[in-house]
């Protein structure tokens, strides 16, 4: 085993941090959240001229045909400055329903790495706690040779700044289904709503919005394949971007031990916040390497893959959970006010853990309940 | 009896108000308007003493009132006043202090500020920097103070200032009333974490502070400030809230459904629910020892510290089991203030649009008042001598 970077890595890796320390400033983050849309117009464009929002794109389509351990390196880089763009639901999540449904999307992927287009899940209905491929309450009707949506979606992560969704629905005779629908479409109320990471996210209704048969994306057991292989590569990038976060942390608040001075002396002197800083270390060394070993799984069949990405999903969550407590502690009152980058990553990290399958989830996941 | 006569005095509008506040102490404007409807029954400061307007109830008594205030609902009384300096002015003030005062704490005039941390000096509150330099009939104050609760919206703040700087750090230290209107003081409110900016920073810039407003003598203010704290040994239990905080963890899991079941029946989320009721019970019991008088083997200070230790991580405990129990749900963000909430769809449900603030804030627990760090050095010094 080789965990060195590759080339491509070390490349992707150089040209990340630079140009996330430089423009992803807190200030700018803060702006960001306080005011329009939550998008970073100038940042997306430069994602998609260093070619990441392409780099998950197989070859075939023009992309960089990068692995999931590339995304990974990119992803940790944007955690590490609490970059809550839509990266993962476009570029991740988004690019594998295109790029593997039944017919393949070439133009909207030419689109997304050229950061013209986003992709939103819409997925989730009332009342559900991160739900699987289950029965939809949302409507596929047949209308003629096409179709009409109808139903209630709940809690849709980016999808306030996407320009096409994938919906989940009920096929008559199909079951489960994933249509592409245009944002913009007819018969679409949409509730927009921030979240406590600086995101955005929606309620969405669709009232009879038209579908044309080819929008279908897939049906069936096929379906709810896609669906699932979209959502474990969204959260093994999601858990590479908490990596990111806790190593910033380990970074901010070991600075902070030593320029903070109380009783005439630095604090990082006092033996009890040195126990508590190596115990964050020992928290996020184990989760880098929870991080490789449901990376080293990605490729294995679904079952091998789901309970390799669950596990890891329990001990980085366990994790962040513990850094991000701990990393407000150590900054004392300072780590409670919004002027400091740690009760960022605080929001930031619980953000991760939740938004998609929280530790409750993933031990029911790796348990096989 | 209590309870009924709460049921009669509360206005619904203060009751939801205080059920769906977004912070860890009530908005002051609900603070103040509850304390003059209390102040009608003469139930704001309890326990205080009779001649001060306290109702001369036991401790138990006390703690029953307390009790019922918060199963009411009711907002909380401005702590600053009747906990805190109100009990070091009728102690350590003089009279014209405790004609002037006291009525105003007790009436709910005035919102009180505590000016005591300073950038430089949180843990370590000894070395507190600002100075008060006597000429003529004022002292001339200069200086900062941070994490004032409330400031922006307080009247007077009770102020730990340095006017010896000679004498060791504990005895130069007075205990100076400062009406906030003052020329030369500025505040800032501080964003945090959870959207509100409750938490101040108060810059004293040549304020002048008439001599009168010293309490008691010069160089005292530390004892002042540590009988402040002992006085109450029991507080930073925040047992009445941990104990309400159980109860909502079992309804916010009872409304939830996964896979059919409801999370009470989910073993985990069950479990959760079951130890932390478990600690909170101890708490409450090593709460009423306190207030029985027990004769303890070790000094009492590190019963206390228990209580702050146990009250604090409680607090924090439950605060995740909410926002774990909400999932996702607990992501979205609202304003702090609830009358600029947008109107709440039925998708959503209705703690969704605080708990998850309350657990952000709630992460100061362990730290205002004495770190939970520099509570376990308190035990192992006092208790064991190390």
């Amino acid at each position: 085993m080789d965990f060195n970077y590759s080339d491509l890595q070390r490349m992707l890796l150089d040209s990340a941090e630079r140009f996330i320390a430089e423009h992803f400033t807190l200030e700018r983050r803060r702006h960001l959240r306080d005011s329009g849309s939550g998008l970073d117009d100038t940042a997306w464009n430069t994602f998609a001229e260093l070619g990441w929002l392409a780099l998950a794109i197989p070859d075939e389509f023009g992309g960089l045909g990068g692995s999931p351990a590339d995304v990974s390196v990119l992803a940790a880089a944007l955690g590490s400055k609490c970059v809550s763009q839509p990266f993962v639901t476009t570029a991740v999540q988004g690019v594998h329903f295109l790029a593997n449904a039944e017919v393949p999307r070439t133009e909207l992927l030419e689109q997304i790495a050229g950061g013209t287009a986003r992709l939103a899940l819409v997925h989730t209905e009332p009342g559900e706690r991160y739900a699987n491929a289950e029965k939809r309450q949302t409507q596929l009707k047949p209308d003629g040779q096409d179709f009409r949506l109808t139903g209630q979606k709940f809690f849709a992560p980016d999808a306030a700044l996407a320009t096409h969704f994938v919906v989940s629905a009920e096929l008559p005779g199909e079951g489960f289904a994933l249509v592409l629908v245009e944002a913009g479409a007819d018969g679409i109320d949409s509730v927009n709503y921030p979240l406590i990471d600086g995101s955005r996210a929606s309620d969405i209704a669709f009232n009879g919005t038209a579908v044309s048969l080819d929008a279908i994306l897939a049906k069936g057991p096929d379906a709810a394949a896609l669906l699932v292989d979209a959502q474990d590569k969204a959260m093994t990038a999601r858990l590479a971007q908490a990596v990111g976060s806790m190593e910033e942390i380990l970074r901010i608040c070991s600075s902070y031990l030593k320029e903070r001075k109380q009783f005439g002396q630095q604090i990082g002197k006092f033996q009890a916040l040195q126990h508590i800083m190596a115990d964050m270390f020992v928290a996020t060394h184990q989760s880098r390497s929870a991080l490789y070993q449901a990376l080293a799984n990605s490729d294995k069949d679904r079952a091998a893959r789901s309970k390799a990405l669950a596990l890891a999903g329990i001990t980085i969550g366990e994790a962040s959970q513990l850094v991000s407590r701990q990393g407000i502690q150590l900054h004392g009152g300072y780590g409670v006010t919004d002027e400091y980058e740690i009760s960022h990553h605080y929001r930031y990290l619980l953000t991760l853990e939740k938004i998609a399958g929280d530790i409750d989830h993933h031990i029911r996941r790796a348990s096989g309940t | 009896m209590v309870r009924d006569a709460i049921a009669q005095d509360l206005p619904p509008r203060l009751q939801e108000r205080q059920r769906r506040f977004a912070g860890n102490q009530s908005e002051p404007g609900d603070t103040m308007e509850w304390t003059r409807i209390l102040a009608g029954r003469g139930w704001t400061v309890p326990h205080w003493p009779v001649e001060y307007g306290g109702c001369g109830w036991s401790p138990m008594q006390l703690f029953v009132f307390q009790d019922e205030l918060i199963r009411a609902g009711a907002p909380d009384s401005c702590w600053g006043g009747t906990h805190m300096c109100g009990p070091v002015i009728y102690t350590f003030g003089s009279e014209e202090q405790k004609a002037k005062f006291l009525p105003a704490i007790r009436n709910g005039d005035y919102f009180w500020a505590q000016g005591f941390s300073e950038p430089g000096n949180g843990s370590d509150l000894a070395n507190l920097r600002t100075a008060a330099v006597r000429n003529g009939d004022v002292y001339v104050v200069n200086g900062q103070k941070i994490w004032t609760s409330c400031a922006w919206a307080s009247e007077w703040g009770f102020f730990l200032v340095r006017t010896d700087p000679t004498v060791k750090p504990q005895r130069g230290i007075s205990f100076l009333l400062i009406d906030l209107k003052s020329p030369g003081i500025t505040i800032r409110r501080i964003p945090q974490i959870n959207g509100e900016a409750e938490l101040c920073e108060v810059f004293l810039d040549n304020v002048e502070v008439p001599v009168g407003n010293l309490v008691g003598e010069e160089g005292q203010g530390w004892t002042y400030a540590k009988f402040l704290l002992d006085h109450e040994r029991t507080t930073s239990s925040f047992i009445y809230f941990n104990k309400a905080a159980v109860e909502l963890a079992k309804a916010v899991a009872a409304s939830r459904t996964l896979d059919g079941v409801t999370l009470d029946r989910h073993p985990r989320f069950q479990g959760r629910i079951a130890q932390l009721e478990a600690e909170v019970t101890a708490l409450e019991w090593s709460v009423l020892r306190v207030l029985a008088n027990e004769h303890f083997q070790y000094p009492e200070a590190a019963a206390a510290s228990v209580l702050k230790i146990v009250g604090s991580r409680l607090q924090q405990a439950l605060s995740e089991l909410h926002v774990d129990l909400m999932g996702a749900e607990s992501l979205r963000l609202y304003p702090a203030e609830v009358a600029e909430r947008p109107i709440r769809s039925s998708l959503w449900s209705e703690e969704s649009e605080y708990l998850t603030s309350r657990a952000l804030i709630l992460r100061a627990a362990t730290i205002y008042g004495g770190s939970l760090q520099i509570q376990k050095n308190i035990i192992a010094k006092i208790a064991f001598d190390l």
